[in-house]
């Protein structure tokens, strides 16, 4: 090409083994992130639905305010902001799955909030109506039927935060973005390393698609 | 002797701005089955669903088998396995097999082993003519097999009273007979039932009485073959035309 753009397929092939230990990273911190993401919204999306006017304004207010600010500022604030007012340093890998659970968080507890919505009235009657307790109710009756309407849009919230993840870049977790750019820093092939990471991302996310729809079948959803 | 098992006084419920009983008395007694009927709206399904407390009550008292439903103090968990409710719709628990709905009280409400509640839920199953289908879930039963499950789930907490609302009416016709069945039965042991239901066959073969109410109010009460044949107000004999 007259510019002098030689693509190699070589270099692709050369980059994936250190790649490959980026994307684990990647697949770590998304999956512990989500871990804390889905008891923080199970906790939150409780909330909002409770009777006890604080706890749904305390619910609102953290869904409101994380769905209402970028993740980047989110992510510098934990990693750059916080520990100015707690006199200690956050570990960025820390900081990272710390901002991912705080950031799906907010989306889950929508999804959690929703799906116990849409269980029909009769069901929490039915289970008041053999003696059970408000809770034993929530519990043993409501809160299965709601699990398994909340796994598609979980599933759907897997893949955004799995992406979401490459923004951590900025505070130099060696994730799959990060490690991409080291090698770009050092070999200056950022056509065939930038187009790997994205194959490699593309792979991940149609994975998790691909149980996701497994999973869907089976359970009938 | 008889014993009351359910004691209504000037019961009031109000939705708001909404006045749907006004003033409700009755007493039922131990072994009595009482069916209620009326036009949609006058209040029936509320006036069941304050005996068990799935509605607040506005004023009044309701008392089951001694335990004031009102009072702060009463476990209205406890007055609930007293009181066993069927619904319309069924709301049997679909994430669990027919068993695993019966069995869901006994376990968690009464802490029975589970070898003996699964026994007891056997038991139940049988009862209502269902042995075959205890690890079904109830999506693959019929509306007439999820309501036998449905009774059975209430029966399990042996409950002194059974309160039914309309249980048939979500049913095709030719499911009718198999659940009116079931009730006639639980009727002949002695079960005391409140029954809101338009079925007027299952009215005249176990009713010992029947209450017609209208606009929150009981407007006449009498054993059934009297209030069929012979309704004194103008307003049960127009409906009674209409539900004949
Ligand atoms: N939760 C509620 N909030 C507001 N209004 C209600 C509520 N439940 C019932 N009502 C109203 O109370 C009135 C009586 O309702 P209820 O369900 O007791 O009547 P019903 O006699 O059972 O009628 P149907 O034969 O249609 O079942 C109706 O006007 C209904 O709209
Ligand atoms: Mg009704």
């Amino acid at each position: 090409m007259g510019s002098g753009f030689d693509f190699k397929v070589s270099v692709m092939w050369e980059s994936v083994p250190i790649l490959l230990t980026g994307m684990k990273l990647t697949i770590i911190i998304t999956v512990l992130g989500l871990v804390s993401g889905f008891i923080l919204g199970t906790v939150f999306g409780l909330m909002k639905i409770s009777r006890n006017l604080f706890f749904r304004k305390l619910g609102g207010f953290y869904v409101e305010s994380i769905r209402g600010t970028p993740l980047m500022v989110q992510v510098m604030f934990i990693y750059f902001g916080l520990p100015l007012a707690i006199g200690m340093r956050v570990p960025p890998m820390l900081a990272g799955v710390t901002a991912i659970g705080v950031n799906s968080g907010a989306y889950i507890a929508e999804i959690v909030r929703g799906a116990f919505q849409s269980i029909e009235r009769g069901q929490t009657e039915a289970g008041r109506s053999i003696g059970l307790t408000h809770l034993q109710t929530l519990y043993y009756v409501i809160w299965p039927q709601a699990l398994k309407r909340m796994i598609p849009p979980l599933g759907n919230q897997f893949i955004i935060s799995l992406k979401d993840t490459s923004l951590l870049v900025v505070v130099g977790v060696g994730e799959l973005t990060r490690t991409g750019q080291e090698i770009i820093a050092a070999n200056f092939r950022a056509f065939e390393v930038w187009l790997t990471v994205a194959v490699m991302y593309f792979v991940m996310t149609m994975s998790i698609a691909k149980v996701l729809n497994v999973i869907e079948r089976k359970l009938e959803i | 002797m008889t014993t009351t098992m359910i004691e209504i006084d000037n019961l009031y419920k109000r939705f708001g701005d909404l006045e749907v009983l006004k003033g409700i008395d009755l007493s039922v007694s131990q072994g009595e089955v009482t069916v209620i009927m009326g036009p949609s709206g006058s209040g029936k399904s509320t006036l069941l669903r304050c005996i068990n407390r799935l509605e607040e009550i506005t004023s009044g008292t309701v008392t089951v088998d001694g335990y004031d439903v009102t009072d702060p103090e009463t476990n209205i968990n406890f007055v609930r396995t007293e009181a066993g409710m069927v619904f319309q719709q069924f709301n049997l628990f679909p994430h669990m097999t027919a068993l695993g709905n019966v069995t869901l009280g006994p376990l968690k409400v009464r802490k029975m082993e589970r070898g003996e509640a699964e026994k007891l839920g056997l038991d139940l199953l049988k009862k209502v003519g269902l042995s075959d289908k205890a690890n079904v879930y109830p999506d693959h039963l019929s509306g007439g097999q999820k309501q036998r499950v449905a009774i059975a789930r209430s029966l399990a907490l042996k409950p002194k009273v059974m309160l039914f609302d309309e249980p048939t009416s979500a049913l095709d016709p030719e499911l009718v007979g198999e659940v009116l069945e079931v009730m006639k039965q639980l009727g002949r042991e002695g079960m005391t039932m409140v029954v809101v239901t338009h079925e007027m066959n299952f009215a005249r073969e176990v009713a010992d009485r029947v209450i017609f109410m209208d606009e929150g109010i009981i407007i006449e009460e009498d054993a059934p073959e009297a209030i069929f044949s012979n309704p004194r107000h103008e307003r049960t004999k127009s409906f009674l035309g209409k539900v004949i």
